[in-house]
């Protein structure tokens, strides 16, 4: 019988990481959302305003973490490389741009809206950045699903 | 004009005995990056098709090529 040395088996690698950001990807705007309420949400005390812009951060910093592929220095350089490889900047780069796109189509909308309902900035905010980051993570979950079969 | 980036990754692989987690491993970029050039999903860098001609032992050019 062999047991995995425990430095080996605690630590983080390129592959245990990719899965991570597979099945992460579809929670992350729910917990965005979850969030959201908390730090936009009227007569919120002092601990749950603190409590939400800590999740805020984390979440945010997470996402950030998945779409640009920001490098983890404690890995070592083979696991580096391969979180940061071809494919997955040209992921990045294509869910940032329907990111920037839903910014887009999602502050034009929120402008029109604004001559029939009256739109509070705090709201306005929170839709803005958080319908751009869902469309972002969602469009690079949807581009990196899935682990292929050797064979396809 | 419909051009597409053909390759013969697949079948050098096979003649080789390599895995695609092998070939990665040898590149150093994940499975998926070639599973995806293996597929023509992906048009690998310049930097990449040098990479992978080097690790199966052909020159870029027997590698890929433009398919009309």
């Amino acid at each position: 019988m062999s047991y995995r040395e425990r430095p080996d088996f605690d630590r983080p690698t390129a592959e245990s990481i990719e899965r991570s950001r597979r099945s992460m990807g579809w929670v992350i705007p729910l917990v965005v959302v979850q969030q959201g309420f908390t730090i936009f949400r009227h007569g919120a005390d002092l601990a749950s305003q603190l409590l939400g812009i800590f999740a805020w951060a984390t979440v945010s910093l997470t996402i950030l973490w998945m779409l640009f592929g920001l490098p983890l220095r404690w890995l070592p350089k083979r696991d580096q490389a391969i979180l940061n490889d071809e494919w997955h900047k040209s992921v990045s780069g294509d869910a940032g741009r329907w990111g920037i796109a839903a910014l887009t189509v999602i502050g034009c909308a929120m402008m029109i809206a604004r001559i029939w309902v009256p739109i509070d900035a705090g709201l306005a905010i929170y839709g803005l950045v958080n319908g751009a980051l869902i469309v972002a993570v969602g469009r690079y979950t949807w581009l990196n699903r899935g682990e292929p079969d050797e064979g396809e | 004009m419909n051009e597409r980036l053909a390759n013969r990754l697949k079948e050098r692989r096979g003649e080789l005995g390599l895995t695609q987690s092998q070939l990665a491993e040898m590149c150093l970029v994940s499975r998926k990056t070639i599973n995806t050039v293996e597929n023509g999903i992906f048009v690998p860098s310049t930097v990449l098709a040098l990479k992978l001609a080097q690790a199966l032992d052909l020159s870029v050019e027997q590698l890929f090529w433009i398919e009309r």
